[in-house]
């Protein structure tokens, strides 16, 4: 098998209330499906893609879906810790899930130190205008108070879907190459990838890796 | 259908909840034949002769001959393994011991074979003949999936045409010894008062379908061993059952109570997508109500996600009294039962979740201890059984909690086909404890088996994706078989082992 060649490795968590669509748009974006429904998710999903931060670059993103709902928080805050982008979605149907989330902001920030990660909010299912119960101003305003990017998606139509990840990414790339962000030894959120084969990224990647006890 | 408010925007729906999907721990659909759908089958029948090349002597309905194959073998045999029970064995000797057995199994087999050659034509089991049962018996549903994580890995190579071992497949082509396994599970039951340990031993290896809702409702300690006080009891039961339902089913709008509802009416109209039975409303709405009611009486865990998994095995298997034998148990329509029938499939239902939660309701209170333990103890027992698996993961810093955490939430439901999990509870509710501490030995086996594709894949992408889609749409009985054996041979390895280390958080 061979690996497809990319500079970082970006792990993202996606977070927010049950039955937000949280699997929807990490399904959409990994493999371009839609479905209707599916079985909630328990504990955490892992997904993967690749992605074009700038001509030539190219990340791997690998994305933890969790479950929404409350019983399983002591088990998805754990991998808030190697997290290096966090996308807090609601339901623009569903004004509760709105409401939520400060609380969601809050306690990833809380589990993120003290490490830094970028977050996104978004507002998801934006295709139900017809229910909707949250405005696009609400949204947005929640995000530029607290100083974050803002986006309504949809997976049945695919609306920013692409352009939200791409945003995280390219966000998380700037401040890798800014200094604000740093490879860490021991913290998953960010590592290097695999780029030109004269290099030695790949050995001192595996060494990284290996966590003894 | 039964039309209530919102009976048609869900009908709507339900066109789309028959697409083929698979996402990490989607159920995988499956009692009888009616998956995949009949569209799909062009498609599966013109890649299945490639996987048939592999394979030796594998002709196109390789199923149906395997099955042929396949026969009784632990029937006689399972009394080997519960005399082990009674004997302190040396790690060397469970190994001696269960090869013995294998092989006795073999050769028992061999001889069975010609004389059930002739017997193939009395298949009489639900689902078996029709084609689409066929296809169903190779990894296919995932071929048009391209993106990762979506079982991309179910056809490169993980799959090998099943062997010829000699595990008894329970529903299978051997009549008169099934008939004579059925008079004598009647008997045991006939019994004034029944040993329950004679009862688990006959079960532990698998219930023929027919005997399988009385023989559940008693290993589960819902009905009583005294065979004249179990008509009483089942009445009492069902009464009380309703009686709850009157007084608590009106609560779940009230403050307290509503957020509850709420989730479990939102998770029952989308779990089991694929199987159609369950976009029947009528279904959808016994579901909610065996699960609100359980919750509320239950506060200490409420309604967790993944407990709605749990109800299916047993509904699936009290309604298949009631069906015409030749009607798949999951195209049912419900509405053609009369509604005392559903009455009593429904409170048995109920009875029989509720026992099996009584064992393991520390997996869904408060941070989830009983998963949390399970997990670690997993990790221990590979640890110790598998080192280059577990030092692969380790290295490429995969953690156990990662991709066992819903193995421990959902029994396994959502790795394996319903009709192997149904398989599975055989055996469960034949272990003390079944459901918590003999399903831990069966994780371990589960994810050994797995070792070699595991260790195939080089980094922890590569492994997490594996194992949330582990190839298994596949399984049968045998699967199931061969998996109790290793974990049967794996708890008396570690019977002794002091509890605190092994389960050590």
């Amino acid at each position: 098998m061979c690996d497809p060649i990319f500079e970082y490795q970006f792990r993202l968590i996606l977070i927010g209330d049950s039955t937000v669509g949280k699997s929807s748009l990490l399904r959409y974006f990994t493999d371009g499906k839609f479905d209707e429904a599916c079985d909630p998710t328990v504990g955490v999903d892992f997904y993967a893609r690749l992605m074009e931060v700038k001509p030539g670059v190219r990340v791997k993103l690998q994305l933890w879906d969790t479950a929404g709902q409350e019983r399983f928080r002591s088990i998805t805050r754990s991998y808030y810790r190697n997290s290096v982008g966090v996308m807090i979605v609601y339901d623009i149907s569903k004004r509760s899930s709105f409401e939520n989330l400060k609380e969601w902001y809050e306690e990833a920030r809380e589990h993120i130190e003290p490490h830094k990660a970028i977050f996104v909010i978004l507002g998801h299912k934006a295709d139900n205008e017809e229910n909707r119960q949250v405005t696009s101003r609400e949204g947005r305003r929640f995000a530029e108070m607290h100083g974050l990017k803002f986006f309504e998606t949809s997976a049945k139509t695919g609306q920013n879907v692409e352009e939200a990840f791409a945003s995280i990414a390219k966000d998380t790339y700037q401040h890798l190459q800014d200094g604000h962000i740093k490879i860490e030894e021991g913290w998953d959120g960010v590592k290097a990838g695999f780029s030109r084969p004269k290099e030695t990224v790949q050995l001192a990647e595996a060494e990284g890796e290996s966590r003894c006890c | 259908m039964a039309s209530l408010s919102s009976g048609s925007s869900r009908d709507s729906k339900a066109g789309f909840w028959k697409k083929n999907s698979s996402v990490p721990g989607s159920i995988k659909p499956v009692y009888g034949a009616q998956y995949p759908p009949p569209q799909s089958n062009i498609s599966i029948s013109a890649k299945q002769p490639k996987k048939d090349e592999k394979g030796k002597n594998i002709k196109h309905d390789a199923f149906h001959e395997f099955e042929n194959k396949t026969s009784d073998a632990w029937d006689d045999g399972d009394d080997d393994l519960i005399q082990m029970a009674n004997l302190k064995l040396s790690l060397k000797d469970v190994h001696t011991s269960a090869k013995v057995v294998l092989d006795n199994h073999s050769k028992k087999a061999n001889s069975l074979q010609k004389q059930q050659e002739g017997e193939t034509a009395n298949h009489t089991i639900k689902g078996l003949n029709s084609p689409q049962s066929q296809s169903q018996s190779f990894p296919h549903h995932h071929h048009h999936h391209g993106g990762p994580g979506l079982g991309v890995r179910l056809n490169s190579g993980g799959y090998q045409p099943p062997k010829m071992t000699s595990i008894r497949y329970v529903t299978n082509a051997a009549p008169d010894r099934e008939a004579a396994r059925i008079d004598k599970f009647k008997a045991v039951f006939a019994e004034p008062s029944l040993d329950l340990n004679d009862l688990r031993k006959l079960c532990w290896s698998g219930i023929p379908k027919s005997v399988r809702p009385t023989a559940w409702k008693i290993l589960s300690g819902y009905l009583p061993t005294a065979a004249d006080r179990r008509q009483e009891t089942l009445e009492r039961k069902r009464k009380e059952y309703f009686g709850y339902i009157e007084q608590y089913y009106d609560t779940r709008y009230q403050d307290l109570h509503e957020e509850t509802f709420r989730q479990i009416h939102i998770d029952i109209p989308r779990m089991n997508p694929l199987i159609p039975i369950f976009q029947q409303l009528i279904v959808q709405e016994i579901f909610e109500r065996i699960l609100y009611i359980w919750a509320i009486r239950h506060p200490a865990s409420g309604y967790v996600q993944g407990i709605n998994d749990l109800v299916t095995p047993f509904f699936v298997v009290f309604l298949s009294e009631y069906i015409e034998n030749d009607i798949e148990v999951e195209n049912c329509d419900l509405t053609e039962l009369s509604q005392e029938t559903r009455d009593l499939i429904e409170a048995d239902s109920f009875w029989c979740m509720s026992k099996l939660l009584d064992g393991i309701q520390d997996n869904y209170t408060f941070a989830q201890p009983g998963i949390q333990m399970k997990v670690n103890a997993l990790r221990e027992l590979i640890k110790r059984i598998d080192v280059p698996l577990f030092n692969h993961l380790e290295r490429q810093g995969v953690e156990f909690l990662q991709f066992s955490f819903r193995w421990m939430n959902n029994l396994l439901m959502r790795e394996i086909p319903l009709r192997c999990t149904i398989r599975l509870w055989d055996t469960y509710q034949s272990e003390i404890n079944g459901f918590a501490d003999f399903h831990l030995y069966v994780c371990a086996a589960f994810l050994k088996r797995f070792s070699e594709e595991s260790l195939r894949e080089h980094d922890f992408q590569g492994i997490l994706m594996l194992l949330q889609n582990l190839p298994t749409l596949h399984w049968r009985d045998k699967e199931i078989s061969e998996l109790l054996a290793e974990a049967y041979k794996l708890k008396y390895m570690f019977a002794d082992a002091p509890r605190h280390l092994l389960l050590k958080s």
